[in-house]
């Protein structure tokens, strides 16, 4: 197999492959599993980049290869300017374009998934974690406490950390059901995933969960999405005194599409 | 439950390919400035802009990078192309190690995360400043930087300007074949110095006139169809090159940031000097963007000291896992270790001392 002949066909499909995956995902919803949105709009501006630069660069070996069977013969390169720019390569040619095309067709058969309360109990869900101290007016006495997002309350927590501050607040919370190992059957934890760029760095927060008597957190798999209606005590668990959500509702909720929050 | 190693492999996956989604859109950029610099750009008179002084050249290049708001991902073709063009290197290494840090966007985020604490924007870009110039400072050491590049870009870089000394100008009075050098034979002007070949603008010794016809004219070459072509063929050729480099480092650094327990590395957090180490070695790891790393930063705040923080906020720009894999590309190992190390000392020395004297 003539590998030279096949090389710029390569570059172009691994371009052109990578733009419409980017393409793909920011259509499909999947974007949001891998980056914040702050970014969807370079993500979409790149794959149309790159398709744009693909669809030249497939126009153009066209032509060439139109021309060569033209004139019957075959240039000595395909393209005489391909080999002056040429003079830069860290692998043999085909390499780069090889693993660019790969990774693009993987990444458009197999979905990225998003992570699990496994993660999140290796990622150090082991306490509600102190998050970004990023603006102490994120304390907005006006939002009704069963408004706020497990985020928010997470937010309010490491701004004010005694619990007893928000003993009897209502709360309604959204987020994915966490069996953290040392804990009793009649406690588990709700939690979500924060991300500032992308999934390389999300990291898990959550508040415990007291079920009802009776009730036992097998009833709830860890990764399935509840929303949680109930109210705040306080309650001592691994020796510490935490905020805990008493559960009066637990309501099987579809996984959404944008499982982080912010 | 999912068996843990599937978990930990979706895991990796899905890290792995947002590390790249988040990355392509620079690396696009920064491959389509190259080009431009490439296609658009006259290298001599972009060269003969900049100081002489590798101080100053290193501290101008150090804040050119203002011009260029991309990641690290996105300045590495474009400090390549200025090597190739010729340009000296603590310019073009000031460049790289500062671009990142240096621009709008990054000190805009920077400002957004850490407004209660402004010292840390102010020291982030002051603390980047100075080791890229000092670093930029260091190569110029080595006056001429071919052995330490990677090959391909070595082939490229203009022969430095022969001086004009006695010896030179008698030479250039005796006849070709009585001077010293090498020559090929068979072509068309009879027997040439092998140096004429490398470039097609190559003046020849014997002129003893300096190049006159750069007046202030444009830096720029005017677009014809011809050069959109040749921007087009070199963005493809890096992308493919680069794109290739950046799948490897987002791959490793995917598959050390599921392997290893983060609690290993946050335990640290505390220690003057451990919580700079555990920072130091967070950077490299988590590869990135520099556009955002501040409010990854920002979740650490509560647990590591503030010059661990700024550690992290000035070399992880310059160095991580991606970014080593590109510059493989321009610079050959041992380089791209020396800069490594000198980043990791100056940034380790210098917040110490914020750690010790203003923590």
């Amino acid at each position: 197999m003539n590998l030279k002949k096949f090389s710029p066909w390569l570059d172009a499909l691994a371009i052109l492959g990578w733009g419409i995956l980017l393409l793909k995902y920011w259509i499909t919803g999947k974007l949001s599993i891998l980056i914040h949105p702050n970014y969807f709009g370079l993500t979409v501006v790149g794959g149309i980049g790159l398709i744009v630069i693909g669809g030249f660069k497939v126009w153009e070996l066209l032509k060439l290869d139109r021309a060569a069977k033209q004139l019957r013969t075959s240039p000595a390169n395909k393209s005489p300017r391909i080999t002056e720019v040429e003079h830069v390569t860290l692998f043999p040619p085909s390499i780069g374009s090889t693993l660019m095309l790969s990774v693009a067709l993987i990444g458009l058969i197999v979905t990225p998934r998003t992570f699990t309360s496994q993660t999140a109990l290796e990622r150090g869900l082991t306490e509600s974690l102190p998050i970004t101290r990023l603006e102490p007016q994120e304390f907005r006495n006006t939002t009704k406490p069963e408004n706020r997002s497990l985020v928010e309350w997470v937010r309010l927590l490491n701004f004010n950390p005694e619990p007893d501050t928000y003993r009897g607040q209502k709360v309604k919370v959204q987020g994915f059901v966490i069996h953290p190992p040392n804990i009793a059957e009649q406690y588990m934890w709700i939690g979500r995933f924060i991300i500032t760029c992308c999934a390389a760095d999300a990291y898990p927060i959550g508040l415990p969960v007291k079920l009802a008597i009776g009730q036992t957190r097998a009833t709830f798999p860890p990764d399935s999405w509840l929303e949680i209606e109930g109210e705040m005590i306080v309650e001592e668990l691994q020796g510490k005194r935490k905020l805990t959500i008493q559960a009066f509702s637990l309501k099987p909720i579809p996984e959404p599409k944008n499982p982080y929050d912010y | 439950m999912q068996p843990a190693l599937t978990n930990q492999l979706n895991n990796a996956f899905t890290v792995f390919l947002s590390l790249l989604v988040e990355a392509i859109p620079f690396l696009l950029l920064g491959v389509l400035f190259s080009g431009l610099l490439l296609g658009f750009v006259d290298e001599r008179k972009l060269v003969s802009r900049i100081p002489k002084n590798p101080l100053l050249g290193a501290l101008m290049g150090s804040l050119i990078g203002f011009l260029f708001p991309v990641c690290e991902c996105g300045n590495v073709p474009v400090a390549r192309r200025l090597l190739m063009q010729g340009v000296p290197a603590p310019f073009a290494v000031g460049f790289l190690l500062a671009a990142p840090t240096i621009n709008p966007v990054v000190i805009w985020s920077t400002w957004v995360a850490f407004r209660d604490q402004p010292e840390i924007v102010v020291l982030r870009v002051v603390f980047s400043l100075i080791i890229a110039t000092i670093i930029g400072w260091v190569f110029s050491a080595q006056a001429d930087l071919r052995p330490l590049l990677h090959p391909s870009v070595a082939r490229a870089i203009p022969l430095p300007k022969p001086e004009f000394s006695e010896k030179k100008l008698v030479q250039a009075n005796t006849p070709l074949l009585l001077q010293s050098g090498t020559f090929m034979l068979g072509q068309p002007g009879g027997a040439v110095p092998i140096e004429s070949l490398l470039k097609d603008d190559w003046k020849p010794l014997q002129t003893g006139k300096t190049d006159k016809t750069s007046k202030r004219s444009s830096m720029f070459h005017p677009v014809s169809k011809e050069r959109l072509r040749l921007l087009l063929d070199s963005m493809v050729q890096e992308l493919r090159e680069l794109g290739g480099v950046l799948v490897i480092g987002s791959a490793i650094a995917a598959i050390i940031q599921v392997g290893v327990p983060r609690e290993l590395i946050l335990n640290l957090g505390q220690g003057p000097v451990s919580s700079i180490l555990a920072m130091l070695l967070l950077a490299v790891v988590v590869s990135i963007c520099s556009t955002v790393d501040a409010f990854f930063a920002l979740s650490f705040a509560s647990t590591f000291t503030s010059g661990s923080l700024l550690a992290f906020l000035v070399f992880g720009p310059m160095i991580d896992l991606k970014g080593i894999g590109l510059m493989l590309s321009i610079f050959k190992g041992r380089a791209v270790i020396y800069l490594m190390i000198l980043a990791a000392q100056l940034t380790f020395l210098m917040t110490l001392v914020v750690n010790l004297y203003l923590g």
